[in-house]
């Protein structure tokens, strides 16, 4: 079953910034990106690496709309694993390197200027 | 902003109960040299050479005559890496093994992986007599569950002798780094024989280790690849098997029967490949290599094979498998590359699906038989 957690203020974690919560003996990891807030496991499938202590950038991609030639894309929406590098879409919790895998992105709600997450 | 101050880069991650009660040797743990570090322990005119070298700027394993790096890829411009990958004190490294759940380190070095790469003798060995006092004095001076690797430099395998016997009855040095970065010859040139009589005597095993670097030498001309991507691949398990190759084809198992080689930083999928391959192909020309008298296999598997950069296909089983053919269980010891950018936690490792005796073996024992430590009951 399901439960929110009151995880502190929104204004704590500004536009673009991110930072690692306890909620009870989980650490995870809230993101604000342009606004919208994300949480995510502070540990990566792979190694069990602390992924929410890496850094958030964009990432390269390329495929046929692109002809085929690497771009810049997901400005702001991408984390990297400070262990391995592995890249997760903030969003999605889909990894970059792995489609078939993915972390969990819980439910962030904000109310009254604070924040919440549903475990 | 987040004012947290972050926790140390290994903190959050909950050892395996598993991990807790099994004795781990790591056999290899990178310590950061600079050039600084070497002057006290450098004789003349050589020490000259370090203290101008440390001027110049420095990159991560690219120092001008200490590192000599050529970086033509753009991984390092797309490196997302932001945590430390050095180690730079004693203290520091053995918090971080506590972390990592290792109780004994075997050490390398950081810059000297390309040592192999330096050119003029003379300066190569007097860095590498600086290396090795450096490491005894600074980081095997007190019992730290740290064991050094004494750097031997190819370029003049009469002196490696020398180091190894100068400093081969050191209780915490534990084995002889023959590093492979664009060595040439190949390490079973049997001008290296000295070298391997010296370990031989005192019961040191012998442990490759590479690192990505171009140069136009077998197998380190990488030039045809556009990325480290593919670069790094060869630089390290590539390396590992044309020094196999070599070792084998001069019989070097046969004339030292009692010397341990070890390979490092290049998983362990190459070994079942290169004894098939090789098998296959001594049925046809045994007459070329009559010093074998078992496929030679036989003498491939004899030789231990350290995890890291550990495989990890999407069914884990599939390296038990792999461990099965080439009896792994009683040559692969467990390494970390702790602090380097593809280190393996070893709750990973654990996780191949083996029996907990081979866990065990993997993890701690095999390497323990390899430097001659006891493995304490837990």
């Amino acid at each position: 079953m399901s439960t929110e957690y009151e995880v502190g203020t929104a204004d704590s974690i500004p536009p673009g910034q991110h930072r690692v919560v306890s909620v009870g003996d989980r650490q995870i990891g809230i993101f604000n990106v342009a606004g919208a807030f994300y949480a995510l496991p502070n540990a990566c499938f792979h190694q069990n690496g602390p992924l929410c202590r890496g850094r958030v950038s964009g990432t390269i991609l390329a495929d046929a709309a692109s002809g085929h030639k690497p771009e810049w894309r997901l400005e702001g929406e991408v984390v990297i694993c400070p262990w391995h590098s592995l890249e997760f879409h903030i969003k999605t919790g889909r990894c970059l390197a792995y489609s078939n895998r993915k972390v969990s992105v819980y439910p962030v709600r904000v109310h009254d200027g604070m924040l919440t997450v549903t475990l | 902003m987040s004012t947290d101050v972050p926790p140390h880069i290994l903190a959050e991650h909950r050892r395996s109960r598993l991990l807790e009660n099994t004795f781990v040797v790591d056999f290899d743990v990178h310590i950061n040299e600079r050039p600084s570090d070497l002057v006290p322990f450098c004789e003349l005119p050589w020490r000259k050479a370090l203290e101008e070298l440390e001027k110049v700027p420095h990159r991560y394993l690219d120092i001008p005559a200490f590192a000599p790096n050529i970086s033509v890829w753009a991984g390092a411009a797309f490196s997302t890496l932001e945590r430390r990958t050095i180690v730079s004190s004693p203290g520091q490294l053995r918090e971080d093994l506590d972390l990592l759940g290792v109780d004994v380190g075997v050490l390398f070095p950081d810059n000297f992986l390309m040592h192999s790469l330096l050119k003029p003798a003379d300066y190569a060995v007097a860095l590498a007599r600086a290396y090795n006092r450096w490491l005894v004095d600074v980081w095997l001076s007190e019992d730290r569950g740290l064991i050094g690797a004494l750097l031997a430099p190819n370029q003049d395998p009469v002196a490696a002798a020398a180091e190894i016997r100068r400093f081969g009855d050191h209780p915490r040095v534990g084995c002889v780094f023959l590093p492979t970065c664009c060595v040439d010859p190949l390490y079973g040139h049997r001008s290296y024989d000295p070298m391997y009589d010296a370990a031989q005597e005192f019961g040191l095993p012998v442990a490759l280790h590479s690192v990505q670097a171009l140069n136009p030498v077998f197998p380190f001309n990488l030039q045809a690849f556009e990325t480290a991507f593919s670069a790094h691949v060869i630089s390290h398990a590539v390396s590992m098997v044309a020094n196999a190759m070599s070792m084998l084809e001069t019989g070097v198992p046969v004339r030292f029967p009692d010397l341990k080689i070890v390979f490092t930083e290049s998983g362990v999928t190459w070994v079942p490949w290169l004894g098939m391959r090789l098998d296959k192909e001594y049925s046809e020309r045994r007459r070329e290599v009559p010093l074998l008298t078992e496929r030679p296999s036989h003498y491939l598997y004899g030789m231990y094979f350290a995890t890291q950069p550990i495989e990890e296909p999407e069914r884990m089983r599939d390296m038990a498998l792999m461990m099965e053919v080439f009896g792994g269980e009683n040559s692969v010891v467990f390494a970390s590359d702790w602090p380097h950018h593809d280190f393996d936690h070893p709750d990973k490792v654990l996780q191949i699906p083996i029996s907990d005796d081979a866990k065990r073996k993997v993890m701690g024992g095999n390497g323990a038989r390899l430097l001659g430590l006891e493995v304490p009951a837990r």
